[in-house]
């Protein structure tokens, strides 16, 4: 059974692959509207989201989080800390200096403002990258209350290097706690979870386009992630990725069209999505990628 | 301007801002979150996915501290409870009644037809009560809980959002001052989905999957169109005369009798009438109510809101600077929240679409009144009465056949 929806500027798709026909319908949409809240929640391009509300109040005040979003922001202050700074989801004001615009793509969200910048609006919102730099460190997380905190101006939340995976991770649990044994889930190709095997087979086989050591992975209960920097531009030619430690798109992965994709592999989507992204911007694999994690560049390459 | 001082330009802009706010802006002068002192505790009845939204609205609130949460399904219970800091867990409302005084306030998000015996219990025990829409699921469970709130002490607002909601609270004032004379409304819901929840438990089934039950469901017309139909209520101030309606299955056929698509249509003792379209069986265009005025038109879809005029109507001012977006070959006004402060900073567009779903400002309107008394956004009178339109409605679809609305005295 194949159910989809549109979120996060991408198209979702689960495919389930055992079950009782209702049942199965019935648990893939709820895992279906478990990534719609999250595309509600994280999107920072709709004023009416958490990440819209976290970045108007949480420089005033402690906003509390449910266990989920704190999760999601612990994890991503971790691999901001393991990656030196590689990944860093207070980069709103680098994207928005890059040239992007929201998608007009919602998940039952009504109308979504498209707030697309014309070239010379672009060239007056970009700042120069010093002054564009708004960092992790800003963002304080307190682990007996379950708030967040911003202790310095300028940041802004930018979580969509991050989010897609988050919403897989939350989308499988909902199918796991239904009993769904086997399934496929993943967000624009480039995010996938998986859950069990498909029935008669070792693994669900995922082929990478391109020239991999290992052209096909097999997945069981993990995940993928898969990040380079041609698959978005800006109109104005700028990458998707930003490089936080420099304060623009000129890391080592989004210098120049043709830049090294990568591709990594782990227990969660999440991790793994936050992590491609860290490691394209690095440009190489470093000790501190976490255990059960694996990661590959396309051509074998890493600098 | 470098030196600081306001161009012509800047000027007219922020003027006209000024005047947009006047005319178009929803008010959200008092949309700030109140910050009680000490704070609101809140308990929530009714742990699923419309508790897991009110929960994520309450968490923004500054001031208001959710102190207790109950289900009597303990899968549903668990799972809330490890997602929120520091609530306790009850499975029966009367022990979250009975042991956690302090409790001032609770939100019934439980399965419509339970929400009588709970907030029965709640506003007899003192508690301010906010029930979700729609109130009950039969005519006569709705009069007993508008009977109850008028004999409490406390607050009991009824969930219907539109009246709480900033876009909406300016769209009700526009109609009548833009729109002139309403010619006729149209309203639809459309969603895929099955409306089927998963149960891994096959004795939680029907309890799961009330909407399905035709012994207790009052299908999309009282579980969804209630809450827009609300808005047309509002907005003439008056309740329809007569109800037509069908039902059919179109798509989800799976044994159910509850129809997945519905038509309906609303008519006014001065002779408007609202055309009604839901379906679960597609999602193009999502949840809109356009309101079709003589000098011109008002489209609503929750956190947007647009006002396109008629060729001769009357032009204001303020509209050569108000922001518009193209919908096919109109041109539609946006309905701005904020705009004065956003025109003052020459950035109306970043104004488009609500900083809140409209779920949240229901709930803020809650707690400043629990918290204030100030008057509640929309009365279990006034709630009730919206939904026993539904669940009229609702009779319409399954008998075929048109009812009468009794005149609500």
């Amino acid at each position: 059974m194949l159910l989809a929806t549109a979120a996060m500027g991408t198209r979702f798709e689960l495919t389930l692959a055992a079950g009782r026909s209702h049942d199965l319908r019935a648990a893939g949409e709820a895992a279906l509207e478990e990534i719609a809240i999250w595309h509600r929640r994280l999107s920072r391009f709709a004023p009416d989201s958490l990440v819209s509300h976290l970045n108007r109040e949480a420089h005033h005040r402690a906003v509390p989080l449910d266990a989920e979003t704190f999760a999601l922001f612990d994890d991503a202050l971790s691999v901001w800390r393991a990656s030196n700074g590689a990944f860093d989801i207070a980069c709103a004001p680098l994207v928005t200096a890059s040239g992007f615009a929201p998608s007009a793509t919602s998940a039952e969200s009504g109308p979504e403002p498209q707030r697309i910048p014309s070239p010379d609006t672009r060239m007056r919102a970009r700042p120069s990258p010093r002054s564009a730099r708004s960092t992790s460190d800003a963002i304080e997380l307190d682990r007996t209350r379950w708030t967040v905190k911003f202790t310095k101006p300028g940041v802004s939340l930018d979580l969509g290097a991050i989010g897609k995976g988050h919403a897989l991770d939350c989308a499988a649990a909902v199918l796991v706690a239904h009993g769904v044994t086997s399934a496929l889930l993943h967000g624009g190709t480039s995010s996938v979870v998986t859950i069990g095997a498909p029935p008669g087979a070792d693994g669900w086989r995922v082929a990478l386009a391109g020239n991999w050591d290992v052209g096909v992975l097999t997945l069981v209960n993990s995940a993928m992630a898969i990040s380079h920097t041609d698959s978005q531009r800006s109109a104005s030619g700028a990458s998707h990725i930003v490089d936080p430690r420099v304060g623009g798109a000129r890391g080592p992965a989004a210098s120049a069209v043709g830049a090294p994709r990568v591709v990594v592999t782990g227990p969660s989507a999440r991790l793994a999505d936050a992590w491609a992204t860290a490691l394209a911007v690095m440009g190489q694999i470093p000790d501190t990628l976490p255990a059960g994690y694996q990661a590959r560049f396309e051509n074998g390459h890493a600098t | 301007m470098s030196d600081g001082q306001p161009s012509r330009r800047d000027f007219m802009i922020q003027a006209a801002g000024a005047l947009t706010a006047y005319a178009v802006v929803p008010d959200l002068a008092g949309a700030t979150s109140p910050v009680p002192t000490p704070p609101l505790k809140v308990g929530l009845i009714g742990a699923g996915r419309q508790g897991r939204a009110i929960v994520a609205e309450l968490q923004k609130m500054a001031g208001v501290e959710l102190c207790a949460v109950c289900d009597t399904v303990a899968g549903r219970l668990d799972a809330m409870l490890g997602r929120v800091k520091g609530a306790e867990g009850f499975a029966d409302h009367r022990a979250l009644l009975g042991q956690r005084p302090d409790v001032a306030a609770l939100v019934v998000a439980t399965p419509t037809h339970l929400h009588r015996a709970i907030v029965d219990d709640a506003l007899g025990a003192g508690r301010h009560v906010y029930c979700e829409s729609p109130l009950a699921s039969t005519v006569d469970d709705c009069r007993a809980i508008a009977a109850a709130a008028s004999r409490a002490t406390t607050v009991c607002q009824a969930g219907f959002q539109g009246r709480s909601n900033p876009t909406y609270k300016r769209a009700q004032t526009l109609v009548r001052s833009e729109l002139r004379d309403l010619v006729s409304i149209e309203a639809r819901s459309h969603r895929k989905t099955s409306w089927r929840f998963p149960s891994s438990d096959p004795s939680l089934e029907r309890l799961v999957n009330w909407r399905l039950d035709p012994d207790v469901s009052t299908g999309l017309a009282g579980e969804v169109a209630a809450q827009q139909l609300d808005v047309a209520h509002w907005f003439s101030g008056t309740y329809p005369v007569r109800i037509e309606g069908r039902g059919e299955i179109r798509h989800h056929k799976d044994g159910r009798t509850v129809p997945d698509t519905i038509d309906l249509q609303l008519r006014w003792a001065d002779g408007l009438a609202l055309q009604y379209h839901a379906t679960l069986a597609n999602s193009y265009g999502a949840q809109t109510e356009t309101f079709y005025g003589v000098n011109g038109t008002i489209r609503l879809a929750w956190t947007h809101g647009w006002l396109f005029k008629e060729p001769d109507a009357p032009t204001q001012g303020w509209e050569v600077y108000a922001t518009r977006q193209q919908h096919f070959n109109s041109e539609g006004i946006v309905l701005i929240a904020n705009a004065t402060q956003l025109a003052a900073q020459g950035d109306l567009k970043a104004g488009i679409g609500l900083p809140h779903p409209s779920l949240y400002y229901a709930l803020e309107d809650f707690v400043r009144s629990a918290t204030t008394g100030a008057p509640v956004a929309c009365s279990a009178e006034e709630g009730a009465r919206a939904s026993i339109i539904g669940i009229l409605a609702n009779q319409a679809v399954i008998g075929r056949a048109p009812v009468d609305v009794p005149v609500f005295g």
